[in-house]
């Protein structure tokens, strides 16, 4: 992987303690002591390096309790790149004091499953139950121009499912020459990066681009931002690699994809860490909405480099779910203010996350993936 | 320093789980926004007055010393242990006990974030003034500590002209109240406003009543450049003379301007050498009527260029320069130090170019940035504290700047504190006899010097 510990080093001490990070972390904001928050972790890692303090299982904990999403890292006006520090120092970590013991299980299922769920990974086409005869031209291709990822979330979770089964609808209306790879896609290695082991991707990575390559594809398009991120940061520069919100955007202003109206909705876009921060996508997915009539947008109060992370990033979700559920909490706070009564995301995670939430306080709040969205207005 | 024995004792007063002496906590409450560390004993994280007096009454017994830490931003080195002991964070005192409107006051507990509060009363069209860089991070009981201030001081004043009352935990133990939620209060002596700005030496804050104004309907924001720093400084004071009191008069310097646009920040005129960022509010009429004056009086002055906000989103713009200088500043070299000299505002433009002239002799490179309302300037030292010979020219360049500004009437610290910044400067202005009765109050509160020793006296 190569750690640039040169870079990061001298990044130490460009922090100058002046704690503006502590004001944009969720996890910061909820356990309030300095070592969870982002300066604090800086010290740790400082202090680490110059052997003052020991690699520790403690540590380790310490460093998993976040959600790597970045928010610090766009607030520091000194310029430290606090995810990448802390990403290698999880790295660190883990490779010597082994895996944060809640993120093993998924860890150990993409090695032996290929999937985070530890499932046969041939039932990964199980969410296209309903769409036989679709799925099987798309699953059957030798060829295709461009290869639709679905990613673990999306193919196993019941409550997402509608995600992909929505992608291939609307690739399929636009004509676009797709393919999916259907039990031959492994994970793409991403949870592995949150748990320290980025050195396992090697399988996977060489797997997926091999998958790609025989279909002879030249791009790759995904509905799970984090996916996307994974492939963009690790998977080296052979295909073009687009988000689904890109893809559908571009195809709107090509005249490739019609889209009607839905019914009013007063609607809030929330933008995913993966696909924002990390990936640079705020327009496109407005330009979607923008795109629909009916649709009346209201922008969080903290939104695109600024959007404050769903709870669901950083396997935190493994490691400490109670806490993960309170920032989730804040953010349904957040989202509520704006007076909308449905909130438009553009990740799986961020909805299972969201909705989750929902449905547990029995809140009054409507929660869509945005191909849902394209999906209702597709004129057919 | 802290034996066995009291640790047991504050893992009893506070529960075990909020005394931390793991390698990991003290190694993270061992700063501040100041540069030196000093990794403390432990950190109690107590939640009432009760506790922090039984706290008091064993840190007095056993002689430990116990320093009283918001949320670390100070940049004076305050609330570290510089001789060893205790941290007392406060994260768990973190409240709003009541907002009281009708009074026009508001009742918080010292872990409360500045601007936590101020979003909480402006729900109730009410306002707390003090608008410290760090809020979206700082307390109020750090603030009060402290006595904040920030942009909005030269028409709002500050953190002390906001403080009714407290509740002080003594560093003996006892608890006492002082003020109220009267504004006006001459019962026996202030000790309100003593323990304002007293930096967390003569006692620890557990309760603050704070005043709260009603909220200005309307605002408006200008941003002029200015080729000439003395036109800019000439428009601060035309605008000061004519009456208007502007609620925020930043002045920005060419260093400052030339680094904000290397960091890909807005670029400005390549002869700009002074940028204003101006801000009225009040009554709708009357906001207007000011922001076309003070738009006459930057052209009139030769501004190369005015600007002014349609909307709060322009307004936002306009603001961006300001807020991202620091950062610019902060990633030119590993470090930065923030200076705070503070002259009278006629002052100001003669003690830039003194900070210009000094940072040419001791080869230093230094930006500033000023409250340009109230003439209290933030040179901005651009360095490296690993480099030893350059550290020793930036402690002569300081030493000459505090010269300068003491004869011109200023100040070593208009808002940023004593702590070990400044403490070896401190003699130059407070003469012997003053320090002597200082020394003496906290020999009253603090007989064994247990709170936050080492801080300033």
């Amino acid at each position: 992987m190569g750690i640039d510990w040169d870079r990061i080093e001298r990044e130490f001490y460009q922090c100058n303690k002046c704690g503006l990070c502590l004001a944009a972390c969720p996890v910061g904001k909820e356990l309030l002591l300095e070592k969870y928050t982002p300066r604090g972790k800086i010290q740790l890692a400082r202090f680490s390096r110059n052997g003052n303090l020991e690699i520790s299982e403690r540590l380790r904990d310490i460093f998993t309790e976040c959600l790597l999403c970045g928010a610090c890292t766009v607030t520091c006006p000194s310029g430290v790149s606090l995810t990448d520090l802390f990403v290698a120092m999880r790295e660190v970590l883990t490779s010597t004091t082994g895996l944060p013991p809640n993120m093993k299980p998924a860890v150990e299922a993409i090695g032996e499953s290929h999937n985070i769920s530890n499932e046969d990974n041939s039932e990964r086409d199980e969410w296209a139950e309903d769409l036989e005869e679709l799925y099987n031209e798309v699953s059957g291709k030798d060829q295709a121009e461009v290869v639709y990822f679905v990613g673990c979330v999306a193919s196993f979770f019941p409550m997402v499912q509608y995600i992909p089964q929505n992608v291939i609808k609307i690739l399929d209306a636009a004509e676009v020459d797709f393919a999916v790879l259907g039990g031959k896609e492994w994970c793409c290695g991403f949870p592995l990066i949150g748990a320290g082991a980025p050195g396992d991707l090697t399988v996977v990575k060489e797997h997926n681009l091999d998958m790609v390559r025989s279909l002879g594809a030249k791009s790759v398009v995904f509905s799970c931002p984090s996916c996307y991120r994974t492939w963009r940061e690790h998977y080296g520069p052979e295909f073009s690699l687009f988000h689904i919100t890109e893809f559908i955007a571009d195809l709107l202003e090509h005249g490739r994809l019609k889209l009607g109206g839905v019914e009013e909705t007063v609607a809030t876009y929330h933008d995913p860490c993966d696909l924002g921060r990390h990936g640079g996508v705020y327009d496109a997915p407005r330009k979607i909405l923008q795109a629909i009539p009916g649709i009346v947008l209201k922008e969080m109060e903290n939104n695109r480099a600024r959007s404050t992370c769903c709870g669901g990033g950083g396997n935190l979700e493994m490691t400490d779910p109670a806490l993960s559920r309170r920032i989730t909490k804040k953010k349904i706070e957040e989202t509520q203010a704006t007076g909308a009564d449905t909130l438009v995301t553009a990740c799986q995670q961020c909805v299972r996350t969201i909705k989750g939430a929902v449905r547990r306080e029995k809140i009054n709040l409507n929660v869509f993936d945005i191909t849902e969205t394209v999906a209702r207005a597709l004129q057919v | 320093m802290l034996d066995e024995e009291s640790k047991a004792n504050l893992r009893n007063i506070v529960g075990p789980e909020w005394f931390l002496d793991s390698p990991e906590d003290i190694a993270t409450y061992s700063y501040d926004a100041f540069l030196p560390e000093f990794v403390p004993d432990g950190v109690v994280v107590p939640d009432s007055a009760q506790e922090i007096s039984q706290i008091m009454t064993l840190a007095n017994e056993k002689k430990i010393n116990i320093v009283p830490r918001g949320a670390g931003t100070n940049i004076s080195g305050t609330a570290v242990a510089r001789r060893g002991g205790v941290i007392m964070a406060f994260h768990r005192m973190n409240k709003i006990l009541e907002i009281d409107v009708d009074n026009m006051c508001a009742v918080v507990q010292p872990g409360v974030v500045n601007a936590d509060l101020q979003r909480e009363v402006a729900k109730h069209g009410l306002m707390y003034p003090p608008d410290p860089a760090s809020m979206f991070v700082s307390t109020i009981g750090g603030n009060v500590a402290l006595n904040a201030g920030g942009p909005r001081g030269a028409k709002y004043g500050v953190t002390r002209d906001y403080l009714l009352g407290l509740e002080v935990v003594l560093p003996t133990g006892e608890i006492i109240r002082t003020g109220g939620k009267t504004l006006k209060n001459v019962t026996g002596y202030d000790l309100t406003r003593l323990f304002c700005g007293s930096e967390g030496t003569l006692g620890i804050i557990t309760e603050i009543i704070v005043r709260l104004i009603p909220q200005p309907p309307a605002k408006a924001t200008l941003q002029a450049v200015f080729s000439d720093l003395d036109d800019a400084a000439k428009t601060v004071s035309a605008i000061v003379a004519s009456g208007i009191v502007p609620t925020t008069l930043e002045l920005i310097d060419r260093v400052i301007l030339d680094i904000i646009r290397d960091y890909g920040g807005a670029g400005f005129a390549s002869e700009a050498e002074a940028l204003l960022l101006i801000e009225v509010d009040g009554e709708t009429s009357a906001v207007e009527e000011q922001g076309r004056r003070i738009e006459r009086f930057c052209k009139e002055r030769g501004a190369i260029e005015v600007e002014r906000a349609k909307d709060p989103q322009e307004a936002e713009k306009l603001w961006h320069a300001r807020r991202t200088a620091f950062g610019a500043v902060a990633s030119v070299r590993p470090n930065c130090i923030v200076e705070d000299a503070t002259v009278p505002v006629k002052h100001l433009p003669a003690m830039i170019r003194k900070i210009v002239e000094l940072a040419e002799k001791y080869q230093l490179k230094i930006g500033v940035l000023a409250h340009a309302g109230d003439g209290n300037l933030h040179p901005l030292i651009m360095t490296d504290i690993r480099d030893r010979a350059e550290m020793e020219r930036v402690d002569k360049a300081l030493d000459e700047m505090y010269e300068v500004a003491l004869s011109m009437g200023g100040t070593l610290s208009g808002e940023h504190g004593i702590g070990i910044a400044k403490d070896r400067f401190i003699t130059k202005e407070l003469s012997p006899k003053a320090i002597e009765v200082m020394r003496g109050i906290k020999r009253v509160f603090d007989p064994n010097n247990i709170l936050n020793p080492g801080s300033f006296l």
